[in-house]
């Protein structure tokens, strides 16, 4: 019944646009799916070169053939080319954020009454309230450790200098301290490179991602988290142009998808709790729950956090859940506000929501009138080209890093190579400084004098010689006048360009105390030259221009919009700075958005993972799902051999995860319609407790397979060499009926693309099995089909799929 | 007629406020008259004219007049001590005075329901309440220069360190001194060798000193004062560091820029080479293509291509 067009249609224009040996393997011969609506639309397209295979499948009976489609075409040499923004890593899996409603979860359903729900509900609570109390713990733990190494080091590297700023032999001085900061982020990297990469950066691409429903391998493990704490320390201590605050938000969502799990698999602990929980739909709640936590813990911004999650992750949300996540978030900043009160010894007194505090911002001394909104737009334009110029820069890098610096010393190598360039531009432009403060009525941390007059200090140094955090407050709230424009001018030239050779780097670390640094440079020196041009007749404080450069820098370099207000609104404790950080964070992102997009959307493309944004690319309505999906599928019968399921299952060159399952009839005639569809875990799990058909007639007593069965091997499923069938039970028969999903979402071939990406992302699928209109399958869409075009510069694109 | 009561009130009480300040042996003599002139004006009025505070019980008014005293006298005190600053050695006896008259008002003293009345009369029983608003202001000035920090537990007198350093002060403006004679100030930058040379110890010793006790308040932090030390200490030192560093430019640090910037050219060299060499010889990372198992229909491509051109 199936007819199969064979039409050769290759014009010479097509085959100079691709590779030459490129495409030949890709042609594969259409075999099923035109029915009479498709009828013509299915035309095979063959290379010259292509001819002998052609020979090979003609002798296939198509009509048999047409149950089991794989693909057994030979591979052609993989064509290897350099990385570029342009590919799709196959490392990359989606999570599963659909319910597989078979009858295992409709028994368990139909066994837990009411009130076993009402637990879960209750449960449920209580984890969030977990994730935030660990979570808070977490950042009151970095804070306090943090500020005792790096007080440590800054006291040795002080009393140092002022040794030798009287006897000379300065150079000794600066040779400490480059070593010092080296020696430091050499450990902090070594454990990052070597142990667990994933951890490396601020983390907020990853969990994005993760969000988005794409499963990183390791992104919220244990291991993880340690290694992202201690790398964190180790690289604010180590004086590198970092901030501690991007990674609070992956550490939440670890300690969430931990939680969540009750056990751990990289303790190889199970507690034997919340194995409700044992599934992507949960645990993806949980995790945006932690990374609320963690924005909230980092900024002292619950609201901010909620709006965070909801920002990456909206596409899966609700009231109850937002209402849980606002929860977390509180509880996550008062631990740790309570915490660290106790800590600095006035308890009860709830001074320290966040990591970071902005500072007192008073209506009275530092409000703004109308007159200078015009002049925070601007800012947020300046924000927005810098932000981009930041973004390009440093797109540059990351892509000479991952084409070059790909081995983990290197990677030590060059970390340390910043650590001490950090260091040194520090002395130099401390030593060339010549702007001296006078000591007195300071909160100067380390003051030093080198060649200040008594009594002084460098004013250079308070920017240089202290932890990013303290000189962001510094640069808000020192008296006008505390700095003089050169030194803030060249601090934000030198800062600007350490910060963008900073990130990426492998070590783990947040860009946003950077930004925030770089912007309150330039807006106070904005500030500084507005109230001079003006002869300082009115907007006097430069702390509210440094503020605004903040927030616009920020806004260009990560293009948050919403959550990052609510944030610079809540750190300030400020209300009525709303409306002008608002709208220089809109300038900013449109500003920037012109140039290039943000840095994690950047830092995602480049890692080459399958991100599916909000809405199809806009020009993409004439693709069809038939021109998307593909094909031809694997598919499974539902009564099915072992030994093709372990096949299949142990094919390399095919990694596939979902099987359609078809109707087993052995009339080959009739049409295989589709009935469900099995995940690869499932059927590992099938295979390793040997639930087959020949078994259950041997010994009626064996043990009914339940869903916690699946739950328990969740979600590090063992690997198919990993399990032993013998050759006997290669013969028996497998009945999947039972595990399989009987109603797998489906679309029609003529379905188009954004139509598909819509039902994809609302939805959170994996898998979408487009079929004829005689519920055949005809192909199979998942993220990666989709991921693949993109609106780029000339229009839309497609990226192909490459292995890294 | 208000602001004559208000006058003659005042005058007295400068004249008490000059009264105990005996180290200013100069008295002007005809703030002396007036105040006299003054303490007679106010008996008159006070006694002349008892109608006008009929609520205000004698024993409070006494209490009252004291406060006033004390106030005045502190004010004089501190204004006449505001530069160089000397405020907490000079002052504390008036400021622990005026705390126990204060004291005496909003306290219950003798008589219990008559103090209570006093209280209420005086501190609260108007918009005003000056009296309140001036101890207030005391005390932050008091807290503000921290004079807490200079003085014994009892607030008595200067603490044994406080003590100590202002002698060194004194003696190092003493060497000051002694080595510029002769020579007059702002004469020529080149002409203080000999100042630096001769108190360059003494100046290291106030110098040291100072430096020990700012470490030895910050590690005792807990007992309630903030970092700084009280302003007089704070200033002594401020004075004579900026006449050592800025007006005899005594202290020169050895700048030795030429190893630094040796070192430092040496430190931003390595990036360089590091990417250089990796760039030369580190194997560049290929990412080996897959091929999408797809229909390839023309309309696709076309419709991609479509966009490109």
């Amino acid at each position: 019944m199936a007819n199969v067009a064979k039409k050769v249609s290759w014009s010479g224009r097509d085959r100079d646009d691709d590779d030459e040996d490129g495409r030949a393997g890709e042609t594969t011969p259409l075999l099923n799916g035109t029915g009479p609506g498709a009828a013509g639309g299915a035309r095979q397209v063959l290379t010259p070169s292509s001819f002998l295979r052609i020979g090979q499948l003609s002798n296939v009976d198509l009509n048999e053939d047409i149950r089991e489609l794989e693909t057994e075409l030979p591979r052609q040499h993989p064509n290897e080319i350099p990385h570029n923004e342009k590919l799709l890593s196959l490392k990359y899996e989606s999570l599963d954020y659909d319910n597989s409603e078979n009858q295992l979860f409709l028994e368990e359903e139909r066994r837990i009454n009411h009130t076993a729900f009402r637990t879960v509900e209750i449960k449920r609570w209580v984890i969030c309230a977990m994730i935030g109390i660990l979570t808070g713990l977490v950042a009151c733990f970095i804070d306090i450790v943090v500020e005792n190494l790096a007080g440590l080091k800054y006291r040795v590297v002080k009393g140092n200098i002022d040794k030798f700023t009287e006897k000379g032999g300065l150079s000794f001085s600066l040779l400490l301290w480059a070593t010092l900061n080296a020696s430091v982020v050499m450990v902090g990297s070594v454990i990052v490179a070597f142990i667990e990469p994933v951890a490396a950066g601020s983390g907020i691409p990853q969990i994005k991602c993760y969000l988005n429903g794409v499963k990183i391998p390791h992104v919220v493990r244990l291991k993880t988290l340690v290694i992202k704490v201690c790398g964190v320390i180790l690289s604010v201590v180590g004086g590198l142009a970092v901030g501690k605050e991007g990674p609070m938000i992956h550490s939440g969502a670890v300690i969430a998808a931990g939680i969540s799990q009750g056990r751990s698999t990289s303790l190889k602990r199970d507690f034997k709790i919340f194995e409700y929980f044992r599934r992507d739909t949960e645990k993806r709640d949980f995790v945006s729950a932690g990374a609320a936590a963690g924005v909230s813990a980092a900024f002292g911004a619950p609201v901010g956090g909620v709006l965070f999650s909801l920002e990456e992750g909206a596409s899966f949300w609700n009231q109850f859940l937002t209402w849980r996540i606002f929860f977390a978030s509180m509880i996550s900043t008062f631990t740790l506000n309570s915490v660290l009160s106790v800590y600095h010894g006035n308890a009860w007194d709830l001074s320290s929501p966040g990591l970071i505090n902005f500072g007192r911002f008073d209506n009275e001394k530092m409000g703004y009138t109308i007159q200078e909104i015009p002049i925070f737009i601007f800012m947020g334009v300046v924000g927005g080209i810098l932000g981009a110029l930041f973004n390009a820069l440093n797109y540059w890098l990351t892509m000479f890093r991952i084409r070059y610096i790909h081995r983990p010393c290197l990677q030590v190598v060059e970390a340390m190579l910043v650590a001490a360039v950090t260091a040194t531009v520090g002395f130099v432009m401390i030593y060339c400084s010549r702007d001296c403060q006078p000591i007195q009525g300071s909160s100067v941390a380390y003051p030093l004098q080198l060649f200040c007059a008594d009594g002084e200090y460098n004013s250079m140094a308070t920017a240089f010689f202290n932890t990013p955090e303290k000189s962001v407050v510094n640069l808000f709230h020192d008296p006008p006048g505390s700095y003089n424009p050169m030194t803030l001018g060249m601090f934000t030239l030198m800062y600007f360009f350490l910060a963008c050779w900073t990130y990426g780097l492998t070590v783990s670390a947040g860009v946003f105390i950077p930004s925030l640094l770089i912007g309150a440079a330039w807006g106070r020196l904005f500030g500084i030259s507005l109230s001079y041009l003006t002869k300082g007749s009115i907007w006097a404080d430069p702390g509210k221009y440094a503020l605004m450069g903040a927030a616009a820098q920020l806004g260009g370099i990560v293009r948050m919009t919403l959550s990052l207000t609510v944030i610079m609104m809540e750190a300030t404790g400020n209300v009525t700075y709303g409306f002008p950080i608002m709208l220089v964070l809109m300038t900013a992102k449109i500003v920037g958005d012109y140039f290039v997009e943000g840095l994690y959307d950047m830092h995602i493309q480049l890692q080459s993972v399958p991100f599916l944004h909000w809405e199809a690319p806009v020009t993409s309505h004439s693709l069809t799902a038939r021109e998307v999906m593909s094909t031809p599928v694997t598919c499974l019968r539902r009564i099915e051999r072992v030994g093709t399921v372990v096949d299949i299952l142990s094919d390399t060159s095919s990694n596939h995860n979902g099987f359609p399952v078809v109707e087993s009839n052995p009339d080959a005639t009739q049409v295989a319609g589709l009935r469900g569809l099995i995940l690869r875990s499932q059927l590992i799990v099938l295979l390793k407790h040997k639930v087959f058909v020949e078994r259950a007639n041997l010994s009626l007593v064996q043990r009914r397979l339940k869903l916690k069965d699946f739950r328990d091997a969740y979600p590090r499923f063992p690997p198919i060499q990993s399990i032993h069938v013998s050759q006997d039970e290669r013969e028996c028969m497998i009945d999947l009926s039972e595990f399989m999903n009987p109603s797998p979402y489906t679309v029609p071939q003529e379905a188009s693309l954004p139509r598909v990406f819509k039902l994809f992302r609302a939805l959170g699928l994996r898998h979408l099995v487009v079929v004829d209109n005689r519920n055949e399958v005809v192909g199979m869409v998942t993220r990666k089909d989709l991921a693949r075009y993109r609106l780029g510069k000339e229009g839309l694109e497609e990226l192909s799929l490459a292995q890294t | 007629m208000a602001p004559l009561p208000c006058l003659l009130l005042l005058l007295p009480a400068l004249a008490l406020a000059l009264g105990p300040a005996a180290e200013e042996a100069r008295r002007p003599l005809a703030l002396e008259a007036l105040g006299e002139a003054g303490e007679l004006a106010e008996e008159l009025w006070g006694a002349g004219l008892p109608g006008d505070l009929p609520e205000l019980e004698p024993e409070c008014r006494r209490l009252l007049a004291a406060f006033a005293e004390g106030s005045a006298a502190l004010t004089g005190c501190l204004g006449r001590r505001a530069r160089p600053v000397r405020l907490c050695q000079a002052c504390h006896c008036h400021y622990r005075r005026l705390l126990a008259q204060y004291g005496n008002i909003a306290r219950a003293v003798g008589n219990s329901s008559e103090s209570h009345n006093c209280a209420k009369s005086i501190l609260t029983s108007d918009r005003l309440q000056i009296v309140v608003t001036l101890s207030e202001f005391f005390n932050k000035t008091w807290e503000a220069a921290n004079c807490a920090n200079c003085l014994k537990n009892n607030s008595e007198e200067l603490s044994n360190s406080t003590v100590e350093f202002l002698d060194l002060f004194n003696k190092s403006l003493m060497c000051f001194e002694h080595n510029l004679q002769g020579q007059t100030i702002y004469l020529s930058p080149n002409n203080y060798t000999e100042v630096c040379k001769n108190c360059n110890e003494t100046y290291k010793m106030l110098n040291d000193l100072y430096n020990n006790l700012q470490r030895m308040n910050r590690q005792g932090g807990e007992s309630g004062h903030s970092a700084h030390l009280c302003i007089d200490v704070e200033d002594a030192m401020n004075i004579t560091r900026k006449l050592w560093s800025r007006t005899f430019n005594c202290s020169v640090p050895c700048s030795d820029t030429v190893p630094v910037i040796a070192v430092s050219s040496f430190i931003l060299f390595l990036p360089v080479v590091f990417y250089l060499s990796s760039f030369l010889h580190s194997k560049q990372k290929k990412r080996i293509l897959i091929l999408p198992k797809r229909i390839q229909s023309n309309a696709s491509l076309v419709n991609i291509q479509e966009k490109y051109s």
